[in-house]
């Protein structure tokens, strides 16, 4: 399989805090990851690095056999190209979520509206949601909004997809209808990163999981070992308590 | 008293043409402030020393100094420097780059009641700066900001009776001159504070209505 994101030896400071000790990582195209571990490890800020909405200090990533380059206004298009999921969603309140959908196909791809409404149909009906096209944020429940928020980013046909805590902003009931959105991505063959504590899904669907504390990955193994076999201590203390809450 | 009222009565359609000529004045600094204030106010918020530095100054200068001298340094003092401005232009500007400076801060503060998580969003697709500012983040500011908008506007109508010094035959000029035929103070000034108060109590009614309009059901 092809290589499509490495990460190198990536090192990320906010003032004197060291957050990211050298992360390295390595991803093919199709393979789903996903990050676990406590908060404040770096999950999400490694997540961030990627299409680098958090600066970093030191190291390199290499998506699609290319530097990312942040001062370049190349960013721009890499973003396009790197689909992100946020845990508070973010849609944008002031539009209805069929312009939450074609904004930046529109503004950014320049794709004409007609086109960009057709798809935006395709992709709402795909992630259930085709009779809220008229709707307002507002109006939509925690779960729908995060399904509108995956197809908002599949919009624009991104290589690969990040998912930073998807599922922790929602009511236990409304998890499983992400969750399924999410599956059904996975099994179509999009890249995945998926920072959640939501073992369940990492044990079906992921490829492989790392799990990370204090800055560092500090274990990586598919799922079945994983979370049979973990072979770190921290580790271990980590699964025992999500586990067993 | 009869004869006041005779006189406010007899000059209720000359006080209205000054006031045709203050709402005119006042909608033009209007849009000039909102203009100004857009982009000062960006510009206080930009990582770019080379942009908030300048924005800083012109906010605190124009805040700090009396819109009088303002007034009178653009209509006097200008053409000493051989720029000559006609009386209702010379109004305008002053008005408008006075306001500026008031929307400016509104501005700020309304870009920054919007969740940073707005902006990510935007750049996450692909948008670049000036595309989220205009597309994401400006459009729900204003929103957020449309209450303090109204109160600079009314404050911007009220402040215009200032430009009546520089000999423009606004509302207040109008009054002054009925009063210097007339002498009838009293229902002059009286007849000139409500029909301020009827331009005042209107606008404060759009912009409420505005509000209710723009808020998301």
């Amino acid at each position: 399989m092809s290589e499509i994101l490495k990460i190198e030896n990536l090192h990320k400071y906010y003032g004197d805090l060291h957050v990211l000790k050298g992360i390295n990582l390595h991803l093919d195209k199709g393979e789903v990851l996903v990050v676990i571990g406590p908060s404040g490890s770096g999950k999400s800020t490694m997540l961030r690095c990627i299409n680098h909405l958090e600066e970093y200090q030191k190291g390199r990533i290499i998506f699609e056999g290319k530097v990312i380059d942040p001062n370049s206004s190349d960013i721009n298009r890499v973003r396009t190209k790197i689909g992100m999921v946020f845990q508070h969603f973010y849609l944008f309140p002031h539009l209805k979520v069929i312009d939450n959908l074609i904004l930046a196909p529109t503004k950014v791809l320049n794709m004409e509206k007609e086109e960009a409404v057709e798809k935006a149909k395709k992709l709402l009906d795909r992630v259930g949601l085709l009779d809220k096209i008229e709707a307002y944020p507002s109006n939509l429940s925690g779960g729908q909004q995060q399904r509108v928020a995956i197809a908002r980013a599949l919009m624009m046909d991104p290589d690969i997809m990040l998912f930073d805590e998807p599922t922790s902003a929602l009511d236990p009931e409304l998890v499983y209808e992400v969750l399924a959105v999410m599956k059904d991505l996975a099994k179509s063959g999009m890249t995945m990163i998926v920072v959640t504590h939501e073992m369940g899904f990492a044990k079906e669907v992921a490829d492989r999981v790392i799990f990370m504390d204090d800055g560092n990955i500090v274990a990586e193994a598919p799922p079945d070992e994983f979370f049979s076999h973990p072979k770190n201590d921290r580790m271990r203390e980590f699964l025992n308590r999500i586990l067993n809450i | 008293m009869a004869y006041q009222m005779q006189v406010l009565i007899e000059n209720f359609g000359y006080l209205l043409i000054g006031a045709v000529e203050t709402l005119k004045i006042t909608s033009i600094a209007v849009l000039m402030g909102l203009f100004i204030g857009t982009f000062v106010g960006m510009g206080r918020l930009a990582k770019s020393r080379v942009l908030s530095y300048p924005s800083s100054v012109y906010v605190e200068f124009l805040r700090g100094t009396p819109l009088l001298v303002q007034i009178f340094l653009i209509y006097y003092g200008l053409p000493s420097l051989g720029l000559n401005l006609k009386a209702f232009p010379a109004a305008v500007i002053a008005l408008g780059i006075n306001s500026g400076a008031y929307v400016a801060e509104i501005v700020r503060a309304g870009i920054q009641s919007v969740a940073k998580g707005q902006y990510e969003a935007a750049r996450s697709l692909g948008m670049t700066h000036s595309q989220a500012m205009r597309y994401v983040i400006l459009p729900q500011a204003f929103r957020n900001i449309l209450p303090a908008l109204g109160n600079e506007f009314i404050a911007l109508l009220k402040d215009s009776s200032l430009v009546s010094v520089i000999g423009i035959t606004e509302l207040m000029k109008s009054g002054q001159i009925v009063i210097s035929r007339t002498f009838a103070s009293f229902s002059i000034y009286g007849g000139v504070a409500l029909i301020y108060f009827g331009m005042t109590f209107t606008l404060s009614r759009i912009v409420r209505y505005a509000e209710k309009r723009m808020a998301i059901s």
